[in-house]
């Protein structure tokens, strides 16, 4: 059995534990709560965006500009990793890991070869010791440099795959469902899915009008589009791993709660079973000394 | 006009405005254009300049939008900015000033590259439309 000294210095180390784990969720709460709202506000804006974009596109040949061209071959997969910098934070960046390396073991069959660029340490660090291609790597984004992460990733993005350095580009990264649920998303970002707007098409190319013409707009939307999804993805991504960081302190001060209420009560238990021994010993003595004095 | 137009201003940070309107003027790149009900599916780039629109309730309503896109369809007009700004909230003065820092600027710039050139000249027109002219 443990001292009673072993306990305390216990039950203090839990506690202290504890307060830092108790600050960390307050933290992560009030970052889930700025990134939430400025993730609300965006997600109109790159939707509204995709519309427009995919609307183009269904009115457009694949001809009209470069970004548009559908590569006949699926020869290289460029997927960009959404990961957190830090860790911390429950499961987010196993499950991120292991669902991506389960895709790029399925895409594998379907492509030539496959590259991971990442925004986040903890992906990198996982997939740079081997067996995928690394491109880009960029950390310590946040809410407030999103926007110029993603316009600079955007432009490499695109004049690669304008170029014809990779046939599809893959944002992976955790869509934002609620505070207490996340979902993994591999949304293709390049080539543009035309078909799926068809049905909603119902206007045909020559009753829309563009201003100026078409071929220039494509020019300016379409790698405003990628920088747009980028930026959305970094957002979803960063409301996430808020979230998950909440979640996973909340579940850890429960636990060291758990843990200090189990501690105290063995304190006690090991206080009584002390006090127990020392009356015992009292009334054995003073037991012994009677009889001697009888006698 | 039974038929009404719906307007949507999206900036990135907000929806800036959501609902109906009676028509509304916005600065294209070629052109001012102006939007009523039942117009055909148009979508037109913005230059950053003033939106006008008509409501029902509030009347004549002005806007300064950052550029942008317009799009026209069934109806609804999207329109899709950087940023938008409330013409009564700016500091006309700071810019005019503004305005004519950029304008000497892109005089300067006569032969740099035409991207450094097309950002000054948003900024020009950004700084412009803020200070009203």
């Amino acid at each position: 059995m443990p001292s009673l000294k072993q306990i305390t210095t216990k039950i203090k180390s839990v506690r202290s534990t504890r307060r830092i784990m108790g600050a960390m969720k307050l933290i992560a709460a009030v970052r889930l709560q700025k990134a939430q709202a400025a993730l609300m506000a965006y997600r109109p804006y790159s939707d509204a965006y995709r519309d427009v974009v995919l609307n183009v596109a269904a009115l457009s040949e694949s001809e009209d500009h470069p970004l548009l061209r559908v590569p006949e071959e699926k020869t290289n997969l460029h997927v960009l990793f959404f990961t957190s910098d830090r860790g911390l934070c429950g499961s987010f960046n196993s499950a991120l890991i292991r669902n991506m390396q389960r895709y790029v073991e399925e895409q594998s069959e379907v492509f030539g070869s496959i590259k991971l660029s990442f925004v986040g340490r903890r992906g990198r660090d996982y997939f740079s010791k081997g067996g995928v291609a690394t491109g880009k790597y960029y950390t310590g984004v946040n809410e407030k440099n999103s926007r110029k992460f993603s316009e600079e990733l955007a432009a490499a993005l695109t004049e690669e795959f304008r170029v014809g350095g990779s046939d599809e580009i893959v944002l992976a990264y955790n869509h934002f469902v609620s505070a207490i649920s996340q979902r993994m998303t591999f949304e293709r970002l390049l080539p543009l899915s035309v078909q799926e707007n068809d049905d909603s098409g119902a206007e045909s190319s020559s009753d829309y009008i563009f201003e100026p013409e078409k071929e220039r707009i494509i020019g300016s939307i379409l790698p405003k589009y990628v920088q747009v999804r980028i930026e959305r993805a970094m957002n979803e991504s960063l409301t996430s791993e808020h979230a998950a960081r909440m979640t996973a302190m909340e579940n850890a001060t429960s636990n060291a709660d758990e843990v200090i209420a189990k501690l105290t009560l063995l304190f006690n238990k090991t206080r009584q079973a002390i006090i127990t021994t020392e009356l015992m010993d009292i009334v054995n003595g003073t037991e012994a000394q009677r009889k001697g004095g009888n006698e | 006009m039974a038929e009404k137009l719906r307007l949507k201003i999206i900036t990135p940070e907000k929806l800036v405005f959501d609902g109906e309107v009676e028509e509304l003027v916005a600065p294209g790149q070629m052109g001012e254009f102006g939007v009523l009900p039942g117009h055909v599916p148009f979508l037109s780039m913005l230059f950053p300049g003033r939106l006008r629109f008509k409501t029902e309730e509030s009347g004549e309503n002005t806007l300064i939008i950052h550029g942008g896109l317009a799009d026209v369809k069934d109806d609804t007009v999207s329109i899709l900015t950087d940023q938008s700004e409330d013409p009564e909230e700016v500091d006309v003065a700071t810019a005019r000033k503004d305005a004519e820092a950029f304008q000497k600027e892109l005089d300067e710039l006569q032969d740099a590259e035409a991207s450094e050139r097309e950002e000054l000249d948003k900024k020009l027109r950004i700084a412009r439309s803020r200070a009203g002219e």
